[in-house]
């Protein structure tokens, strides 16, 4: 049997990243929880995942380090979603322009993620 | 025995504003005493409470993942969503965990979107949470008052509007700003009718908020806008402005150019602001003739929007005011002639003899 | 004959002495009780707030975090990360390094991928000029900001600079090394936008104390009480000073000072007054006073707002030697700046600041150490004249040193009600014994401190401002 695809969600609303961890969890997926953008980036060396989710406004470490970490300073290829909420657009073209591969933007459906999440790692 | 008589014998005998600090320090230092103990016993709450609520928090999160993802699709709310309910129902009249369920409910409202929002909003119904909210607008206290309209407008609890609408007028301003963000979140622009009626100042904390609100609605057909920009309250009228230019009020072009001349400066800026964005060209010849008439701000408000606009005809206007003496609208105006004629623009270089224009040339001849 | 008439002065100058004790406990105590009203309306206007809203909207005005470095290699890096994670959409970061001799511009362009930028400043107010340039990050994860490279001039020059290159409405100045916690410009800026009923001119944060805390790549993780009891007692200090004295100023809209650590200006008044005085030591009070003054000149209704949530944490001198010439430097800086605006002083056309703020401050605590010494100094000279009255000198001394400790006992609680950052077992005890300990442990140096000041002042006017070596925010406590 083949492995479990390994994801990072980088979200610092405790509730949500429970309800996603769930929902991810029941798809067959193996998820690495990080409550902000920190423990993302450490959890991103140190387990090589294949899928990074992350919130745009996270503490510490904002989810555009992130992504401009994993692509720029690891040079890793891995699919990136992000999340954000109203008002942000102007940062999610950044999260694009960094390269972010998907956004969704604060309130969605988890199946919508789930989707998604199928879609890039297809 | 014998020492204590003593004491009590000599203490007598002192002045009696000695006797009085005595006794007054006596008294500071049992009070003193007294404080340190129940310092200890606050500090031993909050520290268990402080625990309690991590493991509350934990068990309510679970609990309400677990209540999301137990519906069925025929059902409305499934035997194992109900057992959820009645559990939540048993620990929410204790206040802090009331308390703590809502937040968590709240938390996650907020993101998820559909159904899954629907569901949370049944559990707030269901479990009885929506009667404490409702109680606590008949209370005397008005920030009790403001924190239960804040609840209902996150819950979005539409029956409570004749409840709330209530409140618009109330002395205290907290409360009127979340009756107002209740009405605006739950029925959009109708919500918005408060401002015909709106006497005290509406700060512009209270407008972003509303502004936040507006614009996350996918349905976005404004109403008429023109009373507020002619209202006497002035931040009514800035915020009118605010929804003219988000939502591109074409119609309201007259009372624009009205208010053009009003008496506040912050209004008149901000007139200029909207009336380039919405008009261009048009907005820009009229400006362009009463330049001269606005105050510095207005004019490096106009100019800065002149950026945008800018078309080969501008150039004598833009030339007139190289020599502007507010060194932004200098700036500015050197910039835009780079746009509009590069060859005039490298020409002026020679024809500089001020010492510092040249430093801002090259800078905007670099930039 | 004689001897009474040395009865009639003696007896003038205990007056005079008692007057001035019960009036300096009688104004504790009333500051003590509005600040407690204080306290409790901001939690209750607190309660309901939610911050979310402003945090994302693009609508919120624009704020510039100015940051003058001088010297600070070993932590800038981490610090700008710190400053550059705050939640709030419309803000961007000026570092300002102030001609450091180390190299602080190497590390930051290196960590951010910085680049040099064209640019030409407004000189608004007169600053000294740069150095290497401007630069600005090609990453756009960094774009918020902005590293200026300029000649030394000492921190106020440092922060004119910034104040010329902000394009934002409002600016946030603040010393590099301090940690701002993330929601901190958002809780900030609300007094700004919330006020209509007067302008708001400048809001003060309050500053805590990061030594001992465990703080990792910029974000603190975990808060606990230093073992030095220096450290400890300044921590008393800075409770007692923020959560009661500010608190209860900030109510009577009379605070004359906002923490150059922390603070955030309408940047057209700062601009408007002339900016920072470079000419003082003390030019976080001294910008204040100013554009109060200004404020009343012109006629305007103003405010100066306070927000009382810990929301910036640095580093307090971990030794003697350094906190005396910290104090020493604070001590000259109000001297100057009372001065400089004596006219303020007493003065019915300036209303409660001419009236109340401005002698408070030049009674109570410009004075207070004077006062305090040529107590001491007197008694002194009645104990060699054998002329003290024990039974009442004593008795004084035992209420005066129980009113202090419950000074400070009043504000562990306005602590543990409100923001409880010292959250660990044990921590609770130490700090009340030690409000019992500070008046011998930390007064005794205060007073050393600013009679070292006064002196400074009047006597030693080419004094070089007193340096403070600090040690690094990562560094754990030797």
């Amino acid at each position: 049997m083949m492995s479990k695809n390994k994801i990072v969600l980088a979200e610092d609303n405790s509730t949500l990243s429970l309800l996603l961890k769930f929902r991810l969890e029941k798809e067959g997926y193996e998820l690495l929880m990080a409550v902000d953008g920190k423990e993302a980036v450490d959890l991103i060396e140190s387990q090589s995942p294949d899928l990074v989710i992350t919130d745009i406004m996270m503490p510490f470490i904002s989810g555009l380090e992130v992504i401009s970490h994993v692509r720029n300073k690891l040079a890793l290829e891995i699919p990136i979603i992000v999340f954000s909420s109203a008002g942000q657009e102007e940062m999610v073209l950044k999260a694009f322009s960094l390269g972010a591969n998907d956004f969704m933007g604060k309130p969605f459906s988890p199946n919508e993620l789930v989707i998604r999440v199928k879609r890039l790692l297809g | 025995m014998i020492d204590y008589q003593y004491f009590i014998d000599h203490f007598e005998e002192f002045p009696f504003l000695v006797q009085l600090v005595w006794r007054i320090s006596v008294v500071l230092f049992l009070t003193i005493i007294l404080l340190t103990i129940y310092l200890k016993v606050i500090r031993y709450h909050l520290r268990k409470k402080e625990n309690e609520y991590k493991t509350f928090k934990k068990e309510y999160e679970a609990l309400l993942v677990e209540y999301l993802y137990a519906d069925k699709e025929n059902e409305q709310i499934s035997n194992e969503q109900q057992s959820i309910i009645l559990k939540i129902k048993t620990h929410i009249p204790i206040k802090y965990k009331r308390k703590m369920v809502i937040s968590v409910l709240y938390n996650l409202m907020n993101e998820v979107s559909g159904e899954m929002a629907d569901s949370i909003k049944t559990l707030y119904y269901q479990t009885g949470l929506i009667d404490y909210a409702l109680t606590r607008l008949k209370n005397k206290n008005w920030f009790v008052i403001a924190k239960g309209i804040g609840e209902l407008r996150r819950f979005k609890v539409e029956e409570a509007h004749d409840e709330v609408a209530k409140f618009i007028k109330h002395p205290k301003n907290e409360v009127r700003k979340e009756t107002q963000l209740y009405l605006v979140n739950l029925f959009r622009f109708e919500g918005l009718s408060f401002l015909n009626e709106l006497k005290t100042p509406l700060s512009e904390w209270a407008q972003l908020q509303l502004l936040e609100v507006l614009q996350k609605f996918d349905d976005q057909q404004i109403c008429d806008i023109k009373p507020w920009l002619k209202s006497k309250n002035d931040t009514v009228v800035l915020f009118a402005l605010k929804l003219a230019q988000i939502y591109n009020q074409f119609e309201v072009k007259d009372i624009l150019i009205e208010l053009l001349s009003h008496k506040e400066k912050e209004i008149r800026i901000c007139v200029i602001e909207v009336l380039t964005n919405l008009y261009g060209i048009e907005a820009k010849e009229m400006l362009k003739t009463n330049f001269n008439q606005l105050s510095i701000e207005e004019q490096l408000s106009f100019f800065k929007l002149l950026e945008n606009l800018v078309d080969p005809s501008d150039e004598t206007f833009i030339e007139q005011h190289l020599f502007h003496k507010n060194f932004e609208i200098q700036l500015l105006a050197l910039k835009i002639l780079k746009t509009i004629n590069i060859d005039k623009f490298l020409s002026l270089n020679k024809l500089r003899s001020n010492k510092e224009v040249p430093e801002m040339y090259k800078f905007a001849n670099n930039s | 004959m004689d001897s009474s008439t040395l009865d009639i002065i003696l007896k003038i100058i205990h007056y005079l002495f008692f007057a001035y004790a019960f009036s300096a406990i009688g104004s504790y105590i009333i500051l003590s009780i509005i600040s407690g009203k204080e306290t409790i309306d901001y939690l209750k206007r607190k309660s309901f707030v939610n911050y979310k809203d402003i945090l994302s909207s693009t609508m919120a005005p624009t704020i510039t975090i100015i940051a003058p470095a001088y010297n600070e290699s070993l932590n800038v890096v981490e610090n700008v990360r710190s400053l550059l994670s705050n939640h709030y959409v419309n803000y961007n970061v000026i570092i300002v390094n102030d001609g450091s001799k180390d190299d602080s511009l190497e590390k930051l362009i290196a960590a951010y991928d910085l680049d040099k930028v064209d640019y030409i400043i407004n000189e608004k107010i007169k600053t000294k000029p740069l150095r290497s340039g401007v630069f600005k990050s090609k990453n756009p994860a960094f774009e918020k900001l902005m590293v200026v490279d300029k000649e030394n001039g000492g921190k106020a020059d440092a922060l004119n600079m910034g104040l010329n290159i902000s394009t934002s409405k409002y600016v946030a100045c603040i010393d590099v090394d301090c940690l701002l916690i993330e929601d901190a410009l958002q809780k900030m800026i609300k007094p700004f936008l919330e006020v209509t009923d007067a302008k708001v001119i400048a809001t003060g944060g309050v500053i805590r104390i990061a030594n001992s805390c465990v703080i990792n790549g910029g974000k603190l993780i975990d808060v606990n009480l230093p073992k030095s009891l220096l450290l400890q007692s300044q921590i008393l200090e800075y409770l007692r000073a923020f959560l009661l004295g500010r608190m209860a100023w900030s109510r009577l809209n009379g605070l004359l000072v906002i923490s150059g650590a922390f603070g955030v200006f309408d940047k057209k008044i700062a601009i408007d007054v002339g900016g920072y005085d470079t000419n003082t030591v003390g030019e976080d009070m001294e910008i204040i006073v100013r554009m109060r003054r200004y404020m009343e000149e012109q006629g305007r209704k103003y405010k100066v707002s306070y927000i009382p949530d810990p929301l910036c944490w640095t580093e307090a001198p971990d030794n003697y030697k350094i906190f005396i010439s910290q104090r020493n430097r604070w001590t000259r800086g109000t001297i100057e700046t009372l001065r400089k605006h004596r006219k303020i002083g007493f003065n019915p056309k300036y209303g409660s600041f001419g009236l109340l703020s401005y002698p408070y401050w030049l009674i109570f605590e410009r004075l207070a150490p004077i006062i305090e010494v040529v107590g001491l100094l007197y008694f002194a000279v009645l104990i060699i004249l054998k002329e003290v009255r024990w039974e009442y000198a004593l008795s004084f001394l035992v209420l005066a040193y129980l009113f202090s400790v419950l000074f400070s006992i009043a504000a562990l609680y306005s602590e543990e009600l409100t923001f409880h950052q010292y959250k660990k077992k044990g921590t609770g005890y130490k700090l009340v014994l030690l409000s019992a300990l500070e008046p011998f442990v930390l007064h005794p140096f205060i007073l050393y401190a600013a009679i070292r000041g006064n002196i400074d002042y009047y006597f030693n006017k080419k004094k070089k401002w007193g340096e403070m070596q600090r040690k690094g925010l990562t560094g754990k406590e030797a």
